[in-house]
């Protein structure tokens, strides 16, 4: 019951957001202001995602067996959403982008402890590896003196982002103080702007729960994706 | 000014999401999920440094069902619940012996999961014994 109460609450304060924030929006004077015609893309990315986790505030007494749920690969997962790029001051690139992202990830547990007896290695938490999160990021692009800068465009870039956990965290996960729905990102990038026609990019992130946790986890993520200008799509 | 209180609704709701966290019953219901619906065979017990091995032979079982009952193959049964007190797991058991006597029984659970469980009964005096159980 409280479970329900707990969802129920999440999907009402979400919606207050939304309300919220499209209210009160001019949609007509953010399109002249920002021309948005001409700077907001669509873009969709594959991703490969890792999770490290360290259990070592858990103070419950439960044990998953370590061969089970330890499983330190990178997972594919996807995301999608929406960005806009601008230039500020004439000189400095930048991006800032809104998007979804359905995260499958590989977990590697740091701890192992043992209970003799017994010969086999437990953890004493077991992570969510599935669920999404809405994604605001905000990166400066650093052109780069590469090939023909009228035509292709190459840009480094960096920048912070945040994950918000959107999904419904398991029980499991919410053990001790555990279930921290946000997360910080420091994002490491390249891009590829063909002629403005679309852009292909590979960003890295890594990142580390924003508010402290019993279980500090570390999200490691690899982005291709490709964003296409709004307009040439709609 | 419109904007920033906009802007500051939609922190509050944010934040007040970002703090949902555990119910006072998330470890009871998890430690719940993993205990029942299952037959646990006893594997070890120790008392103290001595350690005695059942696995391989006939051995003690009990089984913890989701309506609460419980069963061993003593021919015992009753009820039992899981709680937690001043932060210890325990499961007190309420069983009627086959002369037909209540008692009540409480474990610490030392440790339990999907295929492991580890309780430690709880005596009166003396050294107590750990109970080592497999789901198999």
């Amino acid at each position: 019951m409280q479970i329900r109460k707990l969802k129920f609450t999440t999907h009402f304060l979400f919606l207050l957001l939304a309300i919220t924030a499209f209210s009160s929006v001019n949609a007509q004077t953010i399109k002249s202001k920002f021309h948005l015609d001409n700077n907001l893309s669509l873009f969709g990315a594959l991703t490969l995602n890792n999770q490290s986790v360290n259990d070592a505030g858990i103070t419950a007494p439960l044990n998953y067996l370590y061969n089970t749920v330890n499983n330190n690969v990178f997972k594919p997962g996807y995301s999608g959403g929406f960005r806009y790029d601008g230039i500020y001051d004439q000189k400095h690139f930048y991006s800032v982008s809104v998007a979804i992202n359905r995260v499958s990830a590989g977990t590697l547990y740091k701890n192992k402890y043992s209970q003799a007896p017994f010969v086999d290695d437990f953890t004493h938490f077991k992570a969510d590896n599935q669920f999404t999160t809405l994604n605001v990021a905000a990166h400066y692009k650093m052109l780069l003196p590469v090939n023909d800068m009228r035509r292709y465009k190459f840009y480094a870039v960096a920048g912070p982002s945040l994950d918000y956990k959107i999904s419904t965290i398991s029980a499991e996960h919410l053990i001790n103080g555990a279930g921290n729905r946000t997360y910080i990102n420091g994002d490491l990038g390249a891009e590829f702007d063909n002629k403005g026609y679309y852009v292909l990019y590979a960003h890295y992130k890594l990142g580390t729960n924003l508010f402290s946790s019993s279980v500090p986890t570390t999200l490691n993520r690899f982005e291709l994706g490709m964003s296409i200008k709004v307009k040439d799509l709609f | 000014m419109k904007q920033f209180y906009t802007f500051l609704i939609a922190a509050f709701a944010l934040t007040m999401v970002a703090c949902n966290k555990e119910t006072p019953t998330t470890q009871t219901d998890v430690m719940n999920s993993m205990l029942t619906n299952k037959t646990w065979y006893l594997d070890y017990s120790v008392t103290g440094s001595a350690t005695k091995s059942y696995v391989g032979q006939s051995t003690y079982f009990v089984s913890y069902l989701k309506d609460g009952s419980v069963k061993d193959s003593d021919g015992l049964t009753g009820t039992y619940t899981v709680e937690l007190i001043n932060g210890k797991s325990q499961i007190h058991v309420q069983v009627k012996t086959l002369n037909g006597n209540s008692i009540e029984q409480i474990y610490d659970i030392i440790s339990v999961g999907d295929s492991k469980l580890v309780l430690s009964k709880q005596v009166a005096s003396g050294t107590p014994t750990q109970l080592y159980f497999t789901n198999k």
